[in-house]
């Protein structure tokens, strides 16, 4: 029941919803408003015959929008009871000649998926990461270049965008062989490219150890009581004067805090879940050391354990 | 010849330099045209500390030592036998660098200009700010250090940096009380 005008009454009456045609009908003189509404409700499954193999309702994948034709596209089944290899015949053979013109952007696509499960990525992070690249790749410019190094920037962009930043030795590790500098290269050569296209929207603020400390800490295994410490702790240390990368302070932060609790965990165990080399997060150590006092919460040590840690 | 200047002995002109601080000139690129065919194999066999860098004149630490280079080289090739002349002798760019002496908040100042700046704290440690007039890339560091690239000539360096200053002094590290680095003293301190 709503209330909508009724260009017959000359006024507001009030109007029936009729679901089994989808009209929209006046109750006072019975004019149909608007008929075959779409129903925007979650859809409903067939049970009938319940075979994951052959959904008649279904035809093919999600409509991608990246693709030039949406991804549609029609193809020659293999007939029910075919003996041998039915697609090495004259007509397989025949429709698999005809090309895709999406083909290298449907192998990037799935590159990208790749490297973003192997990290643990959404769906968001993937899908921006395919619109990212989808634009360089309009431009041409990336022919020669390495392809490797451009998805894996395509992905960091990706993170960074979304505020799930990720470090560039994590999208090194998933990435084909490409290394931190020529991500590094990539990054830039594409936010400057996008740049020109995209205006203001290749905003992307700077990383801090905050984005990267809840992740750090659960790879270690850490209890909740020292990550919150942690996380209070690095928020502190930005108003000190530290000239480190800020991965590097995270990772020295997790140390402080592990080697206040009971649970220690030694440098290797460290170095690995950051990424950041063993002489890096000492060094870092000291940078931190005097100011221990001031970023480590009281709630979680007192200031006897601070006389515990131990000197670098 | 021209006149020897030391860089350190220059008096500071304060109309030039209104912050006070100059600027040290660290590298000079320029080139010159010999305006003959030249044969490099011959050229690299016979000149000693010849290197293969066409007609590129790098490394001096001042506008008339680049000259001054440029003209030995050419002398040279000269007596290798070739007609060098000297023509369009130009310096295409001059490096510099600075202190402001205080640490600066890379991360505010590349917040706020952002369209000039580019900071990634993991694939390298200084902001890189380009300004726009004039065209020049200054390397920026936490410590205070500032390098100014781009230049074809000392002053538009010398306009950049005074133009920089003022902006980098605006995001000075505050000086947080009387903090002592090395003390050992462990005066507990009540956590707001």
């Amino acid at each position: 029941m709503a209330d909508a005008f009724c260009p017959d009454c000359k006024r507001s009456t009030e109007v029936v919803f009729d679901h089994s045609a989808g009209d929209t009908v006046c109750s006072e003189c019975g004019l149909v408003l608007e008929a075959h509404a779409i129903d925007e409700t979650s859809e409903w499954r067939t049970f009938a015959n319940e075979s994951a193999d052959n959904d008649p309702v279904r035809v093919g994948g999600p409509s991608n929008p990246l693709l030039t034709d949406g991804g549609l596209s029609t193809v020659i089944s293999k007939p029910n009871g075919a003996q041998g290899d039915f697609l090495s015949s004259s007509l397989g053979r025949w429709q698999n000649r005809g090309s895709n013109p999406d083909r290298s952007l449907i192998l990037a696509f799935r590159t990208i998926a790749n490297m973003a499960d192997r990290l643990g990525l959404v769906a968001t992070i993937k899908d921006r990461a395919n619109e990212i690249y989808k634009k360089v790749e309009d431009l041409k410019s990336i022919r020669g270049r390495n392809q490797d190094a451009i998805l894996a920037a395509c992905l960091y962009i990706a993170c960074r965008q979304e505020d799930r930043p990720r470090t560039v030795k994590e999208i090194c590790s998933v990435a084909n062989g490409a290394t931190k500098k020529e991500i590094g290269r990539a990054k830039e050569y594409i936010v400057k490219q996008l740049e020109v296209e995209m205006g203001q929207s290749m905003e992307m603020g700077t990383i801090h150890a905050g984005d990267f400390l809840r992740r750090f800490c659960s790879h270690l295994g850490m209890s909740n009581q020292a990550v919150k410490a942690a996380q209070e702790a690095v928020q502190k240390s930005e108003e000190l004067d530290i000239r480190r990368s800020p991965i590097s302070i995270a990772a020295a932060v997790i140390y402080m805090i592990t080697q206040l609790s009971e649970a220690k965990k030694p440098l290797r165990d460290i170095s690995l879940a950051t990424g950041v080399a063993e002489g890096t997060i000492r060094n870092s150590y000291k940078d931190l050391y005097p100011y221990a006092s001031r970023i480590i919460p009281a709630s979680f040590a007192k200031e006897e354990d601070l006389k515990n840690l131990c000197s670098p | 010849m021209a006149q020897y200047n030391l860089e350190g002995c220059q008096s500071m002109d304060l109309a030039k330099h209104p912050s006070g601080i100059g600027l040290i000139l660290q590298n000079i690129v320029s080139t010159v045209n010999l305006g003959c065919k030249l044969d490099l194999k011959m050229i690299a066999l016979r000149a000693r500390n010849a290197e293969y860098n066409p007609k590129v004149c790098t490394g001096a630490k001042s506008e008339e030592q680049s000259k001054l280079a440029a003209r030995k080289y050419a002398r040279i090739v000269q007596k290798i036998g070739f007609q060098a002349q000297f023509m369009d002798f130009k310096v295409q760019n001059v490096v510099a660098s600075s202190d402001v002496k205080f640490p600066i908040r890379l991360e505010r100042l590349s917040l706020h200009h952002d369209a000039f700046c580019t900071f990634e704290p993991e694939i390298f440690p200084g902001l890189i700010y380009r300004m726009k007039d004039p065209k020049i890339v200054l390397l920026i560091f936490a410590s205070g250090k500032i390098v100014l690239t781009g230049a074809k000539s000392r002053d538009q360096l010398y306009r950049a940096f005074e133009q920089i200053y003022p902006v980098v002094v605006e995001y000075r590290v505050p000086q947080i009380g009387n903090e002592d680095k090395d003390s050992t003293d462990r005066v507990p301190r009540l956590l707001a």
